[in-house]
């Protein structure tokens, strides 16, 4: 029993982790209505501003380094919304994508040329100032425990932005109809650039507690966690907040539980849970299918 | 007054020539109407005064300033509202959501148009915390308008407001148009309902292929053998 709360343990942290990447998925793709795929890039950009903020000085707090990586993300992920996708605002979503993909080799291969391509320690004073503890004989680390309370607090945030705001309004008016958006005096442009911020935000988040979980980070880091959190976002319907957040915290738990059972096949085993899903539901768990009357 | 011009404006979706020079204008106070055939470019026409489509040439201006260039979103503050064909009310937002959004750009306390809205659309009350997809066909259409007003709007421009809409319905909505109109709303009105939406006009176009074929009063125009033939069925 203590081995199954353990393992439930890790695989909430690790799909908190998930969540927080899917949440800037699903909330570019219900807003732009494009598959941002340098988006799991910006995680490993963050990650990388947290040790080369640390490295300049030791005395730099840790929590210094992550409120950079934060600011380095947002100005990252609005630049390249700015220069390459929003040129593309009506092109073919092929097109797109592939630019996309484009965006994503151009960091990893930036990061190979400034930074190299062995692994880097990563670590942040603050991730042994919280003291382990234990709930039963079930051991949750000081990085786990952060991970879960910031994720939880981040996602009530934001579901309380986008329910009860202004500007949360605003994007939900944009997901759904950026004409009409645009017709009640809403700048669509700027919602979008917005959206690319929260996302961006929530990714360099995502990249502390990984970076804190793995201690290691290379210029492909952000790759597996990207397509991980992309699976969920799809897995809990492309789209939905609260699909990417459930999505992104089952993907975690089962990988884990996979990953005790028959190790070497838990990526295959997630993979067969999505696909599952999506035959029985194409639309994820939480998406929706709009009907409209006309 | 003028209080829109519409002047030699040429419109394409790629290369299809939808708007051909066409020019037109509506009087502060006035009803004008658009009517035409499908596809003959009213829709068009709507979307380019209100910036979700751009004109290669010539003028639009809006009580005296040109907005040829002007971002949509900036239009409702000058006193534009557009009704959408087919409505685009916000689907998954509830009533009330979509009523916020059509005062989206207001700072002011605007509770007191809430309920004048509701007044006059008594059905939305007892609906306004139904999800707008919910809503039935003419609801949806009294909500499109409902929002559109909660911007205050000098110019209201409806797109085939009585689409989809049972014979009653049409009535009532025609009927609330006139009131609307009555309390000091300039309306250009777009309809496929050209014999009802004559009846209202105080002038009309009609559009054939892109360019306007015809314009005179309401009256004229009801009149008219050739558009009785055309548009009228008899
Ligand atoms: N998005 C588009 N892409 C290409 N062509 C379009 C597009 N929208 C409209 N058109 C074309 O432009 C012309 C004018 O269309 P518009 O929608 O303005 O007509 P309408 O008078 O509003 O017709 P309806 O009464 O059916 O609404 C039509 O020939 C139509 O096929
Ligand atoms: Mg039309």
């Amino acid at each position: 029993m203590t081995e199954f709360f353990q393992t439930l343990v890790s695989g909430l942290s690790l799909g908190s982790i998930y969540a927080l990447i899917a949440l800037g998925y699903t909330m570019v793709y219900g807003i732009a209505k494009m598959l941002n795929f340098a988006h799991g890039d910006i995680i490993m950009v963050g990650a990388y501003a947290v040790i080369t903020t640390v490295m300049i000085s030791e005395a730099i707090p840790g929590i210094v380094a992550v409120v950079i990586s934060v600011i380095v993300c947002v100005v990252l992920g609005v630049t390249i919304e700015f220069f390459a996708y929003r040129p593309l605002r009506k092109a073919p979503s092929l097109t797109v994508l592939i630019t996309a993909i484009g965006v994503s080799y151009l960091l990893q291969n930036l990061a190979l040329l400034i930074f190299g391509s062995e692994q880097k320690s990563f670590k942040l004073d603050f991730f042994d100032m919280i003291k382990p503890i234990y709930i039963g004989k079930v051991y949750i680390n000081g990085i786990t425990f952060l991970t879960l309370v910031v994720t939880v607090i981040i996602m009530i945030a934001l579901t309380l932005f986008i329910n009860k705001t202004r500007l949360g309004k605003a994007m939900r008016a944009v997901s759904e109809d950026k004409e009409a958006a645009e017709l009640m005096g809403i700048n669509v442009n700027r919602t979008i650039t917005l959206t690319f911020a929260i996302g961006s935000a929530l990714a360099a988040v995502a990249s502390i507690f990984y970076g804190g979980a793995y201690t290691y980070i290379r210029p492909t880091t952000g790759s597996m966690p990207g397509i991980k959190a992309f699976t969920a976002a799809v897995f809990g319907g492309i789209g939905s907040i609260p699909g990417a957040m459930l999505g992104g915290i089952l993907l975690g738990v089962i990988e884990k539980f996979a990953e005790n059972a028959i190790s070497q096949w838990s990526n295959a085993i997630v993979f067969v849970v999505l696909v599952i899903v999506l035959v029985v539901k194409p639309t994820g768990l939480l998406g929706k299918k709009i009907n409209e009357k006309v | 007054m003028r209080m829109l011009a519409v002047n030699n404006i040429n419109v394409y979706y790629g290369k299809i020539h939808a708007i051909k020079d066409v020019s037109f204008e509506v009087k502060s106070g006035e009803i004008v109407a658009l009517i035409g055939a499908n596809g003959a470019g009213k829709s068009t026409i709507l979307k380019t005064i209100s910036g979700l489509l751009r004109s290669k040439t010539g003028s639009i201006s809006f009580n005296n300033e040109l907005i040829t260039h002007t971002e949509a979103h900036k239009l409702i503050a000058k006193g534009m509202a557009h009704v959408p064909e087919g409505r685009r009310i916000f689907l998954q937002m509830t009533v009330m959501e979509n009523l916020d959004m059509g005062a989206y750009i207001r700072k002011d306390n605007y509770k007191k148009d809430i309920e004048s809205v509701f007044q006059r659309f008594p059905r939305l009350q007892e609906r306004k915390n139904q999800i707008a997809g919910t809503l039935s066909g003419g609801e949806q259409q009294m909500l499109a308008m409902g929002r559109a007003l909660m911007g205050k709007p000098s110019l209201l421009m409806l797109d085939e407001p009585s689409m989809g809409l049972a014979p009653i319905l049409v009535d009532q909505i025609f009927g609330i148009i006139k009131e609307l109109h009555e309390s000091g709303t300039t309306i250009l009105l777009v309809e496929q309902n050209a014999e009802k939406a004559l009846a209202i006009a105080d002038r009309a176009y009609v559009l054939e292929s892109g360019k306007v074929a015809v314009s005179g009063t309401g009256k004229e125009l009801a009149a008219s053998d050739k558009i009785k033939k055309a548009y009228l069925g008899g």
